[in-house]
Parts: structure tokens; C-alpha cells; sequence
């Protein structure tokens, strides 16, 4: 298929598992990923200078995108889960964001598997830029918007204010 | 169908001021990144969740109202932020079956 300059998102590949969390003694790292196993993994484990111990886990559903037009898929594997920042901080570019959106705007954050950065990874362009039209797809009709963004533009993600979009607790909401 | 009309149709408790958006879908889960993968713009989402994060979620799929069920309330922030959003929020005294019966008999699948 010809590649299509306005792509038409679609979601694909969805995968259902955890998302574990972990984070460090020595450093006060935090770290997550995707487990599809059917029981979460929760071993300590030695990596580098790090000692990383299992925080807690949460069902979660992750998925990539596709467009209809021209095929071309967008992993969306180094996106850990979306946070609706309600961000404060006045030294953070996402707190401007959230300080100048309109009324009917959100900004939401896109976090990755290893918030501490260390790596100097974070979610791809790409894969920000494709989660932007796929909800904007559906979302400007109505007069509304959303800004996603990736979790290396908050000045602490651990710290940040807002709201995760996890399912936690689902065995204690009765 | 408008949601005002579901509501009134189904015995539905209005909780926020929204915006009477046309139905177009159903989803019902108590996952809210499922709700994000799978549920479409304009639906009904049902579920037993009140946290605020099923606003964030239920945004993002611009998704038309909300039911929770089984007469559970949200606490007054995740009020606030339906209103933003403009999704009805609305509670249900009964459980997602006896909703979801409803919603078939009147047509709606």
C-alpha cells in the first residue's frame, strides 16, 4: 500500500498481562514492564549497580496502532501506560502545558519502562505522534483535545501530579 | 438515541452536568486500559468503577456517558472532571446485567 500522509489509526496487536513495578535500593530507581504471564513476577534481582525489588503489579491491556489507509504499524511497546497530568510545577513543561491548555483540553503523559531515563530512552517520536491522531481522530469532532506527551518532558514522573490510567485495586472494589 | 433519552428510558441517576451526545456503541468493563483499547467513541460505558481514572480513560475513547452500577457514587472529583469532559456520568441502583437487559430491549446493541 502507498504510505498516506493522514494516517487512519487503528488499534492492533492488543496484549492483556501486568504491568509490574519495581524500583531500586540503591539508587531510588524506579522501573516497569509488561508481563504477560499469567502470575506477575515479584523475584529481586541484581542489574549493574542496581538491586531491583518487585513494588506492585496491575492488569493492564497494551495494544499498537495500524493504519487502515497504508498498513503501516506503530510498535507501542516502549509506552508503559497513559497518566491525565494535573501537573503543578511551574519549573515543568508539562505543568506549562497544563497551565495554558483550554478548557476543553487535557494534557495526558505517555510513560515509558524506565522513568529514571538513565538510558536516555523514552517513548519514540513516532509513537507519541501516532497516540496524538488516534485519539484526536475521535476526539476532534466533539470540540475537544488531548496532548500526549512523553514522560522525559516531566521534571520528576515519580513525583508528578495526576492520574494514572492503571487498574489497580480491582480485587478490593467491592 | 440521546443520552438524556437513555437515561430516562433505563431509570438512570444524572450525577454532573454533561453534554446530550447521540449513543452510538455499548462497552462494559470494570478495566479501565481496556476501556481504552476496545471501547468507541460515543458509547456507553458500564461499569463498577468510580476512580477517576475511568474519566481519563473514558476521555480518551470519547466515550458519551458513563453508568456505574450496582448505585455506586464517584467522590466529587471525578465529578469535577466529567464535567470538563462533558461525558455523562450517571448511576444505576441494579448490577451491568439487569442495565445491560435493558439496554437490549430497547434496542440498542
Amino acid at each position: 500500500m502507498d504510505p498516506c500522509t493522514t494516517h487512519d489509526w487503528s488499534i492492533c496487536n492488543v496484549r492483556h498481562g501486568y504491568l509490574v513495578e519495581e524500583s531500586c535500593f540503591e539508587c531510588g530507581g524506579r522501573l516497569s514492564f509488561f508481563s504477560a504471564e499469567p502470575v506477575p513476577p515479584i523475584e529481586e534481582y541484581r542489574e549493574g549497580h542496581h538491586f531491583w525489588a518487585y513494588d506492585a503489579s496491575f492488569q493492564t491491556v497494551k495494544f499498537d496502532l495500524k493504519c487502515r489507509a497504508c498498513g503501516r504499524i506503530v510498535n507501542l511497546n516502549d509506552v508503559n501506560g497513559l497518566m491525565l497530568s494535573e501537573c503543578t510545577d511551574s519549573d515543568c513543561q508539562v505543568g506549562a502545558l497544563v497551565r495554558h491548555q483550554g478548557p476543553d483540553s487535557l494534557v495526558y503523559v505517555a510513560v515509558c519502562p524506565n522513568t529514571t531515563h538513565s538510558t536516555g530512552k523514552c517513548v519514540s517520536s513516532e509513537g507519541i505522534d501516532a497516540l496524538n491522531q488516534f485519539f484526536m481522530a475521535k476526539l476532534a469532532p466533539l470540540g475537544r483535545k488531548v496532548t500526549v506527551v512523553p514522560c522525559k518532558l516531566c521534571n520528576r514522573i515519580d513525583k508528578c501530579r495526576g492520574t494514572s490510567i492503571a487498574d489497580f485495586g480491582l480485587t478490593d472494589i467491592l | 438515541m440521546k443520552v438524556s433519552e437513555l437515561a430516562q428510558k433505563t431509570g438512570l441517576t444524572a450525577i454532573n452536568d454533561y453534554k446530550d451526545r447521540e449513543i452510538e456503541s455499548v462497552y462494559i468493563s470494570d478495566m479501565v486500559s481496556d476501556m481504552v483499547a476496545s471501547a468507541r467513541p460515543n458509547s456507553v460505558v458500564v461499569t463498577l468503577q468510580t476512580h477517576k481514572s475511568l474519566i481519563a480513560s473514558a476521555n480518551l475513547v470519547a466515550a458519551a456517558m458513563i453508568v456505574i452500577v450496582n448505585g455506586r457514587k464517584p467522590s466529587e472529583d471525578v465529578v469535577a472532571l466529567a464535567n470538563r469532559t462533558g461525558i455523562g456520568l450517571f448511576s444505576y441502583d441494579l448490577d451491568a446485567w439487569a442495565f445491560a437487559k435493558k439496554l437490549v430491549k430497547l434496542g440498542i446493541e
